[in-house]
């Protein structure tokens, strides 16, 4: 009798109601992606043999890869949720018997499902691809470790994000910061370019901070950059991480409830 | 049994002050003055179960403040309020399952999928019986005529239909306490009567609690035995509307139409002149003045018609709506 897988299934149906919509969403995914392979083919071309520690097919492996990934995990969400608490949505959600933050992340899931199943697809297509031009085996067990990754980025990126959106109860308009922090956190995240590439500052930001383990660690999983304790480590701490934001979001969210004005009829 | 006890609310907001033009905008940037608003004050009131209660004011008077207080949305800044024994800001589940909320300018239907997607939502917060929940949905949709539109996307619906849609949500896990907030605003004429019949049917045949909020006078008339005028966040009446009227029961209005055209100097002996174009006129006359009054009209002018009429209600209620207190004009 939950709600939230309900409210899942809405927000499937919300994200098909519109085909045109959600075919151009499904292609805008693939486009920066692309972008990206162009540039690093043309700097390789150029003369850098080696950035890094990434071979060129390596390179391309991780940008095709972390692309697909950071757009999986990417929310999209925060818009809806300042705008709730600046224009007075959150009413209906506050007299009733559900929780918002739930509720929030079944639809956000629902909305995601389609985009996500096509992304999963592609992913698969490139391993295939690189297995047969570079001859990289990704074993089942890598592979499933991937996907359990990706269910742990998605989490702890939507309480980053939420707990991002919920200063919107302090900042009326923090919509305007929303498109540069996603791109900091984008960048943070391994989502454009491997942190390795910038020494040992880059691997500590992937290590240290909560952003890698929503892109990078995950990639670096199927690509068998990391050894197992690596590995294990890194799913700790992207529980912990995601963990210490759900509590920061259910500290702001009481906080700010008690600061909400509710305005409009 | 009240079930209803709201003592001395008050909600007072805390807002950046903005300063006019370009310059002011700067300013604000390095020393920003808060203002503050009293949005409700020291309201106090009772109501009973079952009872249909019409809380009326002027805009920004607080009374859609009081109705978020009292379903929980807002925090006061002090005060004490009791529904069905639970401080409702402290938001219970208990407490969110037995009342339910219809804001006339905010919906909770989802826009791009048909009504009955985000009835069968309800049903699931609400956790109401799969059975309940059919017999429920079928009793509303036939009160109000919304059978064949259950599957239309909500945002293709009209107003009026939208609205039904909106009470058949919010009335789908059958709660004791409905509060509704500008039910009617925007709607036709024939909308505003199909909402308000069925409210009024529900009403009496379910005892549900109504605590209404409209500036369509014929919405609390037709509704609510009971109003209470909140003006500047305070309670200025609280009874049967009939007695708003009684504030002007003293006087009467007479409207005259002459043969010839009449002057407003002409028409001052005989009582307070309205209103006077070419040969009608409207007057405002004394109750125990006005037998002699009407004697020396027909004597001293060439009426041809004439009617006497109360003051009407909606003169009574804008006089609270621009009064503080309570003492007769």
């Amino acid at each position: 009798m939950k709600p939230y897988g309900y409210v899942f299934g809405m927000g499937l149906q919300k994200a098909l109601a519109y085909r045109a919509d959600f075919l151009l969403t499904l292609a805008s995914c693939i486009f920066p992606i692309l972008m990206q392979v162009c540039l690093w083919t043309a700097l390789y071309a150029a003369g850098a043999a080696d950035t890094g520690g990434y071979t060129y097919e390596q390179m391309i492996l991780y940008t095709l890869l972390a692309g697909i990934t950071a757009r999986i995990v990417a929310t999209g969400f925060e818009n809806d949720v300042a705008q709730d608490i600046k224009d007075g949505g959150l009413n209906k959600y506050l007299v009733k018997p559900v929780d918002y933050g739930g509720y929030y992340f079944a639809q956000f899931l629902g909305g995601k499902a389609g985009p996500i199943a096509f992304l999963l697809a592609v992913t698969t297509a490139v391993l295939a691809g690189a297995a047969a031009v570079l001859g990289t085996a990704f074993s089942p067990l890598r592979l499933g470790l991937y996907a359990l990754s990706l269910a742990g980025a998605t989490v702890l990126n939507f309480v980053l994000f939420y707990a991002i959106a919920l200063l919107g109860f302090w900042l009326t308009e923090i919509r305007q910061l929303f498109g540069t922090i996603a791109i900091v956190i984008l960048v943070a995240s391994g989502g454009v370019f491997p942190l390795d590439i910038f020494g040992p500052v880059g691997r500590w930001m992937a290590a240290a901070l909560p952003f890698g383990y929503t892109t990078q660690f995950c990639v670096n999983i199927v690509t068998g950059r990391l050894a197992p304790g690596q590995i294990a480590l890194g799913f700790a701490a992207q529980w912990l991480w995601a963990g210490a934001f759900a509590a920061l979001c259910a500290v702001l969210w009481r906080q700010g409830a008690k600061r909400y004005t509710a305005v409009g009829g | 049994m009240e079930i209803i006890t709201v003592q001395n609310l008050t909600k007072v907001f805390t807002y950046a002050a903005k300063e006019k033009g370009l310059k002011g905008s700067l300013r604000d940037l390095f020393a920003r003055k808060t203002l503050q608003k009293t949005a409700v004050e020291n309201v106090s009131f009772t109501v009973q179960k079952g009872e249909a209660v019409g809380l009326l004011g002027p805009n920004g008077a607080g009374k859609t403040t009081t109705l978020k207080m009292l379903s929980g949305i807002l925090y006061p800044t002090s005060g004490s309020a009791t529904v069905a024994g639970y401080v409702p800001w402290q938001r219970q589940r208990a407490y969110q399952r037995r009342f339910a909320i219809v804001m006339g300018q905010k919906s909770q239907l989802w826009p791009d999928l048909p009504a009955v997607d985000t009835f069968e939502l309800n049903r699931r917060i609400y956790e109401v019986d799969a059975d309940a929940y059919r017999r429920t949905l079928d009793e509303l949709t036939d009160l109000l005529d919304v059978r064949e539109l259950l599957q239309v996307q909500v945002r293709r619906l009209s107003l009026g239909e939208r609205m039904k849609m909106e009470l058949i949500a919010a009335l789908l896990h059958r709660p004791e306490i409905l509060y509704l907030d500008e039910p009617t605003i925007g709607l036709d004429i024939l909308s505003q009567r199909s909402i308000r019949d069925f409210l009024k049917y529900y009403n009496e045949q379910t005892r549900t609690t109504l605590l209404l909020t409209s500036h369509y006078t014929a919405d609390i008339e037709a509704l609510c035995p009971r109003s209470i005028i909140i003006n500047h966040g305070s309670v200025v009446f609280d009874g049967p509307l009939a007695e708003v009227s009684e504030v002007f029961g003293h006087k009467k209005l007479v409207a005259l139409k002459a043969q010839r055209d009449l002057t407003a100097a002409e028409l001052a002996a005989f009582g307070t002149v309205r209103a006077c174009q070419h040969n009608t006129a409207l007057l405002e006359v004394e109750r125990d003045r006005l037998q002699p009054c009407l004697q020396r009209l027909f004597g001293a002018l060439p009426v041809v018609d004439l009617d006497v009429k109360d003051i009407p209600l909606e003169e009574g209620i804008a006089y609270f709506y621009q009064k503080a207190g309570v003492s007769a004009p």
